[in-house]
């Protein structure tokens, strides 16, 4: 999956050095393949901070706490509980869909759910660093301040479309994830 | 991207230091497992950088200051959710694209629904969550999720633009 990822992102990085050689010759991939290596050189120490930092809040806020937290949850205390889970969790889609599901077995109604879900889409803490580095201060700003409400409003409408979702979803998972 | 790296360094440190406290085999364990993601996905940052780095000079910025640069907010937005939406990968992979589109010419509005585009639209997502917990599941966030990305980047336009 990430082999496959690697290969087509460098396939897309070629490509567009084409596109590059026929607007502007080889000083234009010049240009492309020195700000590639600046970008690299500028963001090594933030990126391998972050790495390290991911790391360690695995260790140090262990899964089954975070389960806790939220397979009790229901209401607007469930969605809050839900997007403070979905904002701290750490790791990608990998980790938090199998969180989600713990979370659904345990009871959790689907608003929870959803709401953990988008909150781990836009409120993400471990993205933040990033996200400032590279689209800068004002463009997150406004960025987490406009969708600081999507979350537990997503997480609302989701239940009132779909009544008593969650056990519909659950009798409905993969049986993979069984 | 100073002040980004000094927050993070500082962060690891104080992580560092209450998992030290707790057990420092408990730290040297949450470091190493850091490091070893970092390798594991270091090949995928340095093609992420490489497609940013040729983004940054092969995309026509004329063609992005006419269809993200402003001149008709609602374009700017709707192009912007569904491009993001389609931009592959993590945030490493991700923003470092996200960025050079917005430095070559894209407004605000454009690049705020890109992002949220890419974080509740995103294709690459889909197939981990249909595997994961199922086209029920999807259905209905999908559903509850439609409408944030131009949300996002109207309101950007109507707050800040």
């Amino acid at each position: 999956m990430q082999r496959t990822m690697t290969v087509i992102l460098f396939a897309a990085g070629v490509a567009l050095g084409v596109v590059a050689f026929l607007e502007g010759g080889w000083a234009r991939v010049g240009a492309g393949l020195r700000g590639t290596g600046s970008l690299l050189v500028e963001t090594a120490v933030l990126i391998a901070a972050a790495f390290v930092l991911a790391g360690l809040i695995q260790v140090l806020i262990p899964r089954e706490t975070v389960t806790r937290w939220l397979g009790e949850g229901s209401g607007w205390r469930g969605l809050l509980i839900g997007g403070v889970a979905g904002a701290l969790i750490p790791g990608g889609p990998y980790a938090y869909y199998p969180i989600a599901v713990a979370f659904l077995r345990s009871g959790a109604n689907i608003g929870t759910i959803v709401t953990f879900v988008v909150a781990k889409n836009l409120w993400t803490v471990s993205r933040l660093p990033i996200e400032v580095a590279l689209l800068g201060v004002h463009v997150t700003w406004v960025r987490y301040l406009v969708t600081l409400a999507f979350p537990p409003l997503a997480g609302l409408l989701a239940q009132a479309l779909f009544r008593g979702g969650g056990r519909w979803v659950r009798d409905g998972l993969p049986e993979a994830a069984e | 991207m100073i002040i980004a790296t000094a927050v993070l360094v500082v962060l690891a440190v104080v992580a560092a230091g209450a998992a030290h406290r707790q057990d420092p085999a408990k730290a040297r364990g949450g470091a190493l497992a850091g490091l070893r993601m970092l390798r594991g996905m270091l090949p995928l940052l340095v093609a992420a950088f490489f497609v940013a780095g040729m983004l940054a000079v092969a995309l026509p910025t004329q063609l992005v200051h006419r269809f993200l640069g402003g001149a008709s907010s609602v374009l700017d937005v709707v192009i912007g959710s569904v491009a993001g939406g389609l931009i592959p990968g993590g945030p490493y992979v991700s923003f470092p694209i996200i960025a050079a589109i917005h430095q070559a010419g894209a407004s605000l509005a454009a690049t705020v629904a890109m992002v949220t585009g890419w974080a509740v639209w995103n294709l690459g997502l889909l197939s981990f969550e249909l595997a994961l917990v199922g086209p029920r599941f999807t259905l209905i966030r999908v559903s509850a999720t439609l409408l944030l990305p131009p949300l996002a980047g109207f309101a950007t336009h109507l707050l800040f633009g």
